[in-house]
């Protein structure tokens, strides 16, 4: 009678409880195992005493301690594995920019307040003094605390337009098709939005369109108000200046487009120049008014 | 269960997240914890220093780290990196925690490593939540346990949260015996625990 092994991550046990133990230490254990698969119809629980009866450990406590290093192991690769990833870093890039900005308009505002009330006279009226400006004219005129406050929020100015380059580069370089359509910033939100480039790859256009728009879309889905047109791809210029009649169409096909490109960025990783060229014709056609 | 007056604690090394510490026990938290939370509400499975347990749904190890305080074995499965990190910290101090990076929908990826377990334990924001325990009833014992912690948010936004249960109950009624359906408020919002027996 042929029996059928039962694969383990110590090794491989016969149904009569004959095994042959899996050699090597724990890194080979682990590499062995990323190979096994099992068939849940007919799995059967490992009882820890054929690992002892085999001769692998002495007892419980050492089954364990074995198992537990091999898991560990395993999963510090896989984790390595995951962070290899090129859009792992870019999307916690994106994530700083867009948390930059926000810090950078809060203390903008506070400032101005600030400066408002050291100085009873002034006021923003009429002045065309947007937050940007305005500090600098802070930083001429104040001095103490308020002075240095304001150099801080220039400084800061300066880490955002770095990091802004930075990630447009980057986007450039791991999502070469998706930036192609939309630039590099807005690129990279959708992929930060997705999750992942993986992520990005799999979802429908449907989708894409409106990532960035979570409160819009739910609102339409539980009470019925209409439905989001764009989410964060109205952020690119061919969306939000297209007129208006036309701006929901332009989202779709832009989304459509976006959602080849997103698979086209992580299966093959390269940018691919005929399809770029059609998507580009078909968006700016979309744009044309009826 | 270990109660100091009416404060649910466990015993073991603390420190692990910044957990409150009372007579050299730690606090179990039922607004951090789920299972606290079930357990402060005056049910959920006593749980014993000889039980083994599969952990669906890891996520940092903080409640996997209470849980191994009480039991013999847990079996912590997890697939997402960044909690996985968090979660291979509280393995590395604890020698009855086995950290398994896969996904708790596709138990033939972690099988190799698993032996029967006395209860199924599962915290997963996944819409296939029912789906995902039945998939995993194959490591139960014979008399063992499962209780599913129903964030019915994740199967359904759009649903009423008291008809999602009422489905979950049914499905698994057809494969477990579900012994008590239960809401988690005030600690959890539209978060029901089910826990169910195995059909000997």
């Amino acid at each position: 009678m042929i029996s059928t092994m039962r694969r383990y991550w110590f090794g491989d046990v016969d149904e009569e409880g004959g095994c042959r133990i899996a050699g090597g230490d724990t890194e080979a254990l682990a590499e062995r195992a990323l190979s096994l698969r099992t068939g849940m119809d007919t799995f059967v629980p490992l009882d820890w005493r054929t690992a002892r009866d085999c001769g692998f450990v002495g007892d419980r406590e050492e089954y364990i301690d074995r198992l537990r290093e091999v898991c560990i192991a395993l999963a510090r690769r896989k984790i390595a594995q995951r962070y290899r990833g090129r859009d792992v870093e870019l999307l916690q890039m994106v994530r700083t920019l867009d948390e930059l900005d926000h810090v950078i308009n809060l203390l903008n505002e506070r400032a101005a307040e600030w400066y408002q009330v050291a100085r009873p006279s002034f006021s923003r009226k009429y002045r065309a003094l947007p937050a940007r400006r305005m500090v600098g004219a802070i930083r001429r005129v104040a001095d103490g605390p308020l002075r240095r406050v304001a150099d801080e929020i220039d400084r800061l100015y300066g880490v955002r337009s770095a990091l802004m380059q930075e990630v447009s580069e980057r986007a450039d370089e791991v999502l070469p098709n998706c930036s192609a359509l939309v630039g590099g910033l807005v690129a990279a939100r959708l992929v930060s939005r997705a999750g992942g480039l993986a992520a990005l790859a799999r979802m429908p256009a449907s989708t894409i369109q409106v990532l960035g728009s979570e409160r819009a879309l739910f609102s339409h889905l539980r009470a019925g108000t209409p439905p989001p047109k764009h989410g964060i791809i109205f952020q690119h210029r061919r969306v939000h200046n297209a007129p208006k009649e036309v701006r929901g169409r332009v989202a779709r096909v832009l989304a459509a487009r976006l959602g080849i490109a997103a698979r086209l960025d992580y299966y093959r990783g390269v940018a691919v120049p005929e399809f770029i060229a059609e998507a580009q014709a078909r968006i700016d056609e979309a744009g044309r008014a009826a | 269960m270990i109660w100091i007056g009416d404060v649910l604690v466990s015993p073991g090394e603390g420190g692990v997240y910044g957990e409150r510490m009372l007579d050299g026990y730690r606090v179990w938290d039922p607004y951090r914890s789920k299972l606290a939370a079930l357990y402060v509400l005056g049910t959920g499975v006593d749980l014993r220093p000889d039980m083994r347990v599969l952990y669906l749904g890891a996520a940092n190890g903080t409640t996997v780290s209470h849980v191994a305080d009480y039991v013999e074995t847990v079996y912590a499965v997890e697939i997402a990196p960044r909690p996985m990190q968090d979660l291979l910290e509280v393995a590395g101090r604890r020698r009855n925690v086995v950290p398994i990076m896969a996904d708790a929908g596709r138990p033939g990826e972690f099988a190799p490593f698993m032996e029967a377990v006395d209860l199924i334990y599962q915290d997963v924001a996944q819409p296939d939540q029912v789906a995902i325990a039945e998939r995993n009833l194959p490591f139960l014992k014979p008399d063992g346990c499962l209780i599913l912690m129903l964030k019915t948010r994740s199967v359904d936004v759009r649903r009423d949260p008291a008809e999602v249960l009422e489905e979950a109950r049914e499905e698994l009624g057809a494969h477990l015996i579900v012994v008590e359906t239960r809401w988690l408020e005030p600690y959890h919002r539209d978060h029901a625990a089910l826990v169910c027996a195995a059909r000997r």
